[in-house]
C-alpha cells in the first residue's frame, strides 16, 4: 500500500449494526478527497477506524504508508478534527495548542513556537490570550484545524469542519483548508455536506451510502457515473414564454417543457437523453433565431449535487 | 545567549498530570474542594474541643476521630477526581482527541489519576495543623500523621483507580460520579453497624476484608491504643491489596482499548 489512505474490505459494526461494509478506496498523497453521503451513510465510522478511534471488525487499511496494525505510528502522521469535538473552556488557545504540541513529544519551546505559529496560520493571534470558553464556533473550528496541525501530518481528517457556522465562516475554514493542502502538500480527507463547496475545493470525493460506497473517482466521473437525468431551465422576457414554449416543444431533443410555478418567465426543459446535453445547444440556437432572448440558463444534472441526490436516493 | 532546548521527548504521563494539576487547581475547582474540606474539618476540631457533648473523648480519640473523617473524606475527593477522568472528558467532547495522540492510554490514564491523588495530598496537607493542635503535649501528632499519610495513601490509590474504573464504562459523568459514590458509601455502611455485628470472627474478617474498616481499625490502634506500627500490620493487608488490585485492574479495560 503506497497511497496516503487507502482500504480494503472495511467493515464496522456496532453490535449487529453495521456502519461501514466493504469500505475499498485509495487516495494518493495531496489530494483533497471530499467524502460525501447522507446522515448516517458511515461517513463519521469511517474516519473514526481510519484514525484508529475505532478497531474495523473486519478489513485492512493504511495511512501515510503504516498498516493499521500500527495505530500509534498511524496517529503520529496524522491530524484530525473530529465532529462535535469539544474544547476546555478556561484554557487559552495558544495553551491548548501547547499542550497537545507536547503529547506529540514536542519541547515546551518548540511547543510554544508550534502553537504561536498554527494560531497565526488559523488566523486567530487575537484570540491567543483569551480562554477557548470565550471563541465563537467558527474560531473553535479553526483552532481545532490548528490542533490537527501540531504534528506537521501527512495526512489530514477533517469531519464535518464547517458544521453549524456562517456562510463566512464555512468560507474561512475551506479557505485554510486548501491553505494547507496547497501549501503542506498534505493529504486531506474532508467529510462535508456543502457539495459546492466540495466540487470547488476537492480533486476527488467518496460518497457514501449506508455504509457502503456509492461512488469514487474525480468529480466528473462521480456524475458521469451517477447517470443523473439532464434538466434545464431558463428565463425569457415574460411576452415570449408563448413563442419560446412553442419552439422548444418542435425540438427533438426536448422531452417536456412546462412553465414554473412562482416564477415568470422561466421555463423547466427535461432533455430526451437524459446523457446527452449537446442537444441543448439547438434549444438554444432555434431560440435566438426565433428572436427570444434568453435572460438565464442552468444545465441541471450535471453537477456534483445531482450526482448525489441521484446516488443516495436511488439506493 | 541561545537557549538550548533538551532533545529528550517529554514523558506522556507527566505531560498530562501537569496539565491535569493546572486545570484542577488553577481553574479553581481544587481549591473550593480542600476549602470546603477545611472548613469541615474546622467545625470538627472545634466541636471536639469545646463540645460539652464530645468533649468527654479522651485527647488521643479526639486526634483518631480527626484523623479517620480527613482519611474518609480526602479519599472520597479523590475518588470523585478519579471518577470525572474520563467520562469528564467524553461529555466535554474532548477524549476523541486525547485518544487521537500517540500517548498511549494507559499514560492517559495514569497522568490523570496522578493528578485525581493530589486532592488526597492536598487534603492530607491541610490536616497537618487540626491534628497538630488536637494532639499536642503527649506526643501522637508525628504517629498519627504518619499513619494517617499510609492509610489514607492506600485507600485513596484505591478509589481513585477504582473512579477512573468506573469514568471508563459509565455512559455520563453523572452516572460515573453516583456509581462512585453509592459504592463509597456501601463500603462506609460497616462502620455504621452495632458493636455485636463487628465481634466474633464473622464480624472481624469482614472489618478485616472492607479496606476502609480495615483501614481505620489500624489507625486508631495507633492512635488511640498507642501500639507499634508493626504490631497491627495485618490489618494494612487489605488496603493495601484493594489499592494494587484495582491499579492493576484499571490496566485491562485500558490496555484492552488500545487495540
Amino acid at each position: 500500500m503506497s497511497a496516503a489512505v487507502e482500504a480494503r474490505g472495511v467493515r464496522k459494526e456496532y453490535g449487529g449494526l453495521v456502519a461501514v461494509e466493504d469500505l475499498t478506496f485509495a487516495v494518493e498523497r495531496g489530494h483533497i478527497l471530499g467524502v460525501l453521503g447522507p446522515n448516517g451513510a458511515g461517513k463519521t465510522s469511517a474516519i473514526r477506524v481510519l484514525t484508529t478511534i475505532l478497531a474495523p471488525t473486519r478489513g485492512t487499511f493504511a495511512v501515510a504508508g503504516i498498516p493499521s496494525t500500527r495505530p500509534a505510528d498511524i496517529r503520529q502522521r496524522i491530524g484530525v478534527l473530529p465532529e462535535s469535538a469539544g474544547y476546555p473552556e478556561r484554557l487559552t488557545g495558544e495553551e491548548y495548542l501547547r499542550y497537545h504540541a507536547r503529547l506529540f513529544g514536542l519541547g515546551k519551546q518548540s511547543a510554544r513556537a508550534v502553537a504561536v505559529r498554527l494560531l497565526a496560520e488559523a488566523g486567530l493571534p487575537a484570540g491567543a490570550r483569551a480562554p477557548i470558553g470565550t471563541y465563537s464556533r467558527g474560531m473553535r473550528q479553526r483552532l481545532g484545524i490548528a490542533r490537527a496541525l501540531v504534528n506537521e501530518p501527512q495526512v489530514l481528517f477533517l469531519d464535518e469542519p464547517t458544521m453549524g457556522l456562517d456562510p463566512s465562516g464555512q468560507r474561512q475554514v475551506l479557505t485554510l483548508v486548501r491553505r494547507i493542502a496547497r501549501e503542506r502538500g498534505a493529504t486531506v480527507l474532508l467529510s462535508t455536506h456543502l457539495l459546492a463547496e466540495v466540487e470547488e475545493t476537492c480533486s476527488r470525493v467518496l460518497i457514501l451510502n449506508r455504509g457502503r460506497v456509492a461512488a469514487e473517482g474525480t468529480v466528473a466521473d462521480v456524475s458521469r457515473q451517477a447517470a443523473a437525468p439532464r434538466s434545464a431551465r431558463l428565463r425569457v422576457e415574460a411576452d415570449s414564454v408563448p413563442k419560446a414554449f412553442r419552439i422548444l416543444t418542435a425540438e427533438r431533443g426536448i422531452r417536456v417543457v412546462e412553465p414554473t410555478d412562482g416564477q415568470p418567465g422561466t421555463l423547466a426543459l427535461t432533455l430526451a437523453d437524459k446523457q446527452d446535453s449537446t442537444s441543448m445547444n439547438a434549444a438554444l440556437c432555434a431560440l435566438a433565431e426565433g428572436g427570444v432572448s434568453v435572460l438565464f440558463f442552468e444545465l441541471e444534472g450535471a453537477r456534483l449535487s445531482d450526482a448525489f441526490l441521484a446516488m443516495t436516493e436511488a439506493a | 545567549m541561545v537557549a538550548v532546548e533538551s532533545t529528550a521527548r517529554p514523558r506522556a504521563w507527566a505531560v498530562v498530570t501537569g496539565q491535569e494539576l493546572r486545570d484542577l487547581w488553577l481553574g479553581g475547582r481544587g481549591l473550593l474542594l480542600s476549602l470546603a474540606f477545611s472548613g469541615l474539618l474546622s467545625a470538627l476540631s472545634y466541636l471536639v474541643a469545646t463540645n460539652q457533648a464530645l468533649n468527654f473523648l479522651e485527647q488521643r480519640e479526639s486526634v483518631n476521630l480527626t484523623l479517620q473523617v480527613a482519611i474518609a473524606v480526602g479519599a472520597m475527593l479523590a475518588l470523585l477526581g478519579g471518577a470525572d477522568a474520563i467520562s469528564g472528558e467524553r461529555e466535554r467532547g474532548s477524549l476523541e482527541s486525547l485518544l487521537l495522540t500517540p500517548v498511549s492510554r494507559l499514560e492517559l490514564t495514569a497522568g490523570k489519576l496522578l493528578a485525581a491523588l493530589s486532592l488526597w495530598i492536598a487534603a492530607l496537607v491541610v490536616t497537618i495543623p487540626y491534628v497538630w493542635f488536637l494532639g499536642r503535649g503527649i506526643g501522637i501528632v508525628g504517629d498519627a500523621l504518619a499513619t494517617g499519610a499510609l492509610v489514607g495513601t492506600l485507600l485513596a490509590i484505591f478509589l481513585v483507580s477504582l473512579g477512573v474504573l468506573v469514568s471508563i464504562f459509565a455512559g455520563s459523568n453523572r452516572v460515573s460520579l453516583s456509581v462512585s459514590l453509592f459504592v463509597l458509601l456501601a463500603l462506609f455502611a460497616p462502620t455504621q453497624f452495632p458493636t455485636s455485628a463487628q465481634q466474633g470472627w464473622a464480624g472481624d474478617l469482614f472489618l478485616r476484608a472492607n479496606p476502609l474498616t480495615a483501614g481505620e481499625h489500624y489507625v486508631g490502634k495507633i492512635v488511640v491504643d498507642g501500639h507499634h506500627w508493626s504490631q497491627d500490620v495485618s490489618w494494612l493487608v487489605s488496603p493495601a491489596i484493594a489499592a494494587a488490585l484495582f491499579a492493576v485492574l484499571l490496566q485491562s479495560p485500558v490496555r484492552a482499548s488500545c487495540n
